[in-house]
């Protein structure tokens, strides 16, 4: 009997379009949206050289030193600067017309010249005061212990950082991958559609088909239970396929843990498909209203878990720290980050039970509800 | 007894749906329950089939108390429901072959029974057809090969030619007394008292949740005093000439509503040929003449008063 009506479920849910839409083709579909459009974000993030102009004078053309660095930096792929050598007025002129954001006067010392502050003036202005700050320890060392001369310079060329870069965890902070974690926590959540069906079809009083179905000499709960494995099957399915593509295709890291991020899929599918299940067990209207509501609530636990925008993520943490432990889309979001971003397992494992635990009430909500055996109105 | 029903009471809240409702179907008869709509024809097979809780009563099928896990009694009843009720993504076949399977795990008898249920309810052209593809009519059919397929003792089956054109509501009748002539035993709901009368060996007569009549279509029409209904198209007649048809011995009541003349009168054997010479002494111009003997809406009509179409 098991295999008879897990065969016949699995070619239903297979074959109902609007279900596979919205639990495999959408997440997909928003993907690769979210992928574009981080793309651009990358391209605008991308460091351009700044415009600078230097004023064309003897004392410019002599000091050595000066020319020199400046060239250096604005020459080669990773260059610093655009650098244009310009007489004053033209430099002037440049920079009235934003062509640069700055320029350098070097007579009778060197200045900057800016119309406006911002990220580039102040690159502008910390080189020169790095240049100047070093110009002048190396003129007083030099005028004061000549014979230090080969011993300073090497010192110079052997720049040392006296200060490390520890990371707080074991992978960069990159917030992108995390619009892609929302995402899959959002098609595991999808679920719900097909657990809404499930439960549709086996309580009497909502559709002729689940009343044929209960007049069956079947016990009611072991058709859901053969039935909802074919509908969990076919989730999973999906969300790994899902998870492959974003891994392989669009190339999005979820870190070392494999193991542990197939596993978060499964838990999450699984409380996808319950949460539909006891929805519509629980809501004692019309298929279009329980749709609804599992589209408004499930989007909106994604909007707060911030798969639209992150920093809401932050906000509510940080102000309703409640709201994000009964969010299952955060949970599960979360869950995937912490495998990504951090060393200890301990926040991945609180996230996961707290989710299960979800999972367990959705269960036995939808138990308690479904093994009516008799209908009050048909 | 297939079917005992006793002292059956479901309420609505204030609404009483099944008023101390009693019947009884017995082995190998089609039995009717004919009823208008809102009379409680399909709340009576939700709680027989056990899909409905009910306030009061008793119900036996094949002798022995039916229970939503009466797994052994429900294995040998077929529903073919008021409302189609078939997946949408399933192809005509695998359908029939779906609900055949819940009742029937040996997979060579459920081809056999499988097919041939397509063949008798003529589905054959039409086994991959998904439902959304299908006519109302092949659709009712469909509905029913999954109800029967498993060949049940029992089918019980509730207003299936609801919507159906009349080609395929005949077929449907045809298919009905085939089964019946198999050997099982159906109960057939409706509010339709031409397809009642011609099927139903018994029929309960509902209204109100109550059976107000039961018996065989003789029987029920033996109830009434009415035994022939004329019909007549007659052209200038007065009151007074209406009024002393009515004053006939066998004239139960006569309406005039021009052209039309509607006599009923009782059992006598000479009812026409009394009516025809009263309009040809009075001189009275008249064309078509029909006489029937009474329907079951008769029936009903007298009984409370009203049409079963009301």
């Amino acid at each position: 009997m098991f295999w008879h009506i897990f065969k016949n479920r699995f070619k239903c849910l297979t074959r109902d379009k609007i279900t596979v839409f919205w639990t495999f083709m959408f997440p997909i579909i928003l993907s690769l949206f979210f992928h574009f459009t981080m793309s651009n974000i990358d391209r605008s993030n991308i460091f351009k050289p700044i415009d600078i102009a230097v004023v064309d004078s003897n004392l410019y053309r002599n000091d050595v030193n000066f020319r020199k660095v400046l060239e250096d930096v604005s020459t080669g792929e990773d260059r610093l600067f655009n650098l244009t050598v310009a007489s004053r007025e033209d430099a002037a002129r440049l920079l009235e017309n934003k062509e640069i954001d700055g320029y350098i006067e070097t007579d009778p010392q060197i200045c900057l010249i800016v119309k406006k502050s911002g990220l580039a003036q102040s690159i502008i202005k910390n080189f020169l005061d790095n240049y100047l700050q070093t110009f002048s320890a190396v003129n007083t060392i030099l005028s004061q212990n000549p014979a230090k001369r080969h011993e300073l310079s090497a010192a110079l060329n052997d720049y040392k950082a006296y200060i490390r870069e520890v990371p707080p965890a074991k992978a960069k902070l990159d917030i992108k991958p995390y619009f892609f974690y929302s995402l899959i926590a959002m098609a595991c959540l999808y679920g719900c559609f097909l657990g809404l069906r499930e439960v549709a079809d086996i309580q009497a009083d909502i559709s002729p088909l689940a009343a044929r179905i209960n007049a069956s000499p079947v016990h009611k709960l072991k058709t859901f239970l053969y039935s909802s494995s074919a509908s969990l099957i076919i989730h999973i399915a999906e969300i790994l396929t899902l998870l492959a593509f974003l891994v392989f295709v669009l190339k999005i890291d979820f870190g070392e843990n494999t193991g542990f991020v197939i596993l978060t899929s499964l838990a999450g599918s699984f409380t996808g498909v319950s949460y539909g299940a006891f929805v519509s067990a629980l809501v004692k209207k019309s298929l279009n209203v329980k749709i609804a509501i599992l589209i408004s609530t499930v989007m909106t636990w994604s909007f707060l878990a911030g798969m639209m925008y992150t920093d809401i993520k932050y906000i509510i943490t940080k102000n309703l720290p409640f709201l994000s432990w009964v969010n299952p889309v955060n949970l599960l979001a979360d869950s995937f980050f912490s495998l990504y971003f951090y060393d200890s397992l301990s926040r991945y494992a609180l996230n996961t039970i707290i989710l299960l635990l979800f999972a367990v009430l959705f269960c036995s909500g939808t138990y308690l509800i479904v093994r009516r055996r008799k209908y009050a109105s048909l | 007894m297939v079917i005992e029903v006793k002292n059956l009471v479901k309420r609505y809240g204030d609404l009483i749906a099944l008023d101390h409702l009693s019947f009884y179907v017995k082995e190998g008869e089609i039995f009717g329950l004919l009823g208008p709509n809102g009379s409680g024809k399909t709340t009576a097979i939700n709680c027989i089939l056990s899909l409905l809780k009910y306030d009061k009563g008793e119900i036996k099928i094949f002798s022995r108390p039916m229970s939503p896990d009466a797994y052994d009694i429900k294995r040998n009843i077929g529903i073919v429901m008021q409302n189609v009720a078939v997946y949408n993504e399933l192809t005509v076949y695998e359908n029939i072959d779906y609900f055949c399977g819940l009742y029937i795990t040996d997979r060579v008898l459920k081809k056999r029974m499988v097919d041939e249920a397509i063949e008798f309810t003529g589905l054959n052209d039409y086994i991959k057809f998904y439902p959304k593809k299908l006519s109302e009519g092949l659709l009712r059919r469909l509905n029913i090969a999954c109800g029967i397929a498993h060949k049940p003792k029992l089918i019980i089956m509730d207003e299936p030619t609801v919507a159906v054109d009349p080609q395929s509501r005949n077929r449907i009748l045809e298919g009905i007394l085939e089964l019946n002539r198999q050997g099982a035993t159906i109960v057939y709901t409706s509010h339709y008292m031409d397809e009642v009368e011609k099927i139903c060996s018994r029929i309960a007569i509902l209204d109100k949740g109550k059976v107000i009549a039961e018996g065989t279509k003789d029987e029920l029409k033996a109830m009434i005093s009415t035994g022939e209904k004329i019909t007549v198209e007659a052209w200038n007649i007065s009151g007074d000439q209406i009024q002393r048809l009515r004053n006939m011995p066998s004239v139960i009541s006569a309406e005039y509503d021009r052209p039309v003349l509607t006599i009923k009168s009782d059992k006598g054997r000479n009812n026409l040929e009394e009516v025809l010479t009263f309009l040809r002494n009075e001189n009275i111009q008249f064309g078509k003449i029909y006489s029937e003997l009474p329907t079951l809406n008769d029936v009903f009509l007298e009984i409370t008063g009203k049409e079963l179409r009301d």
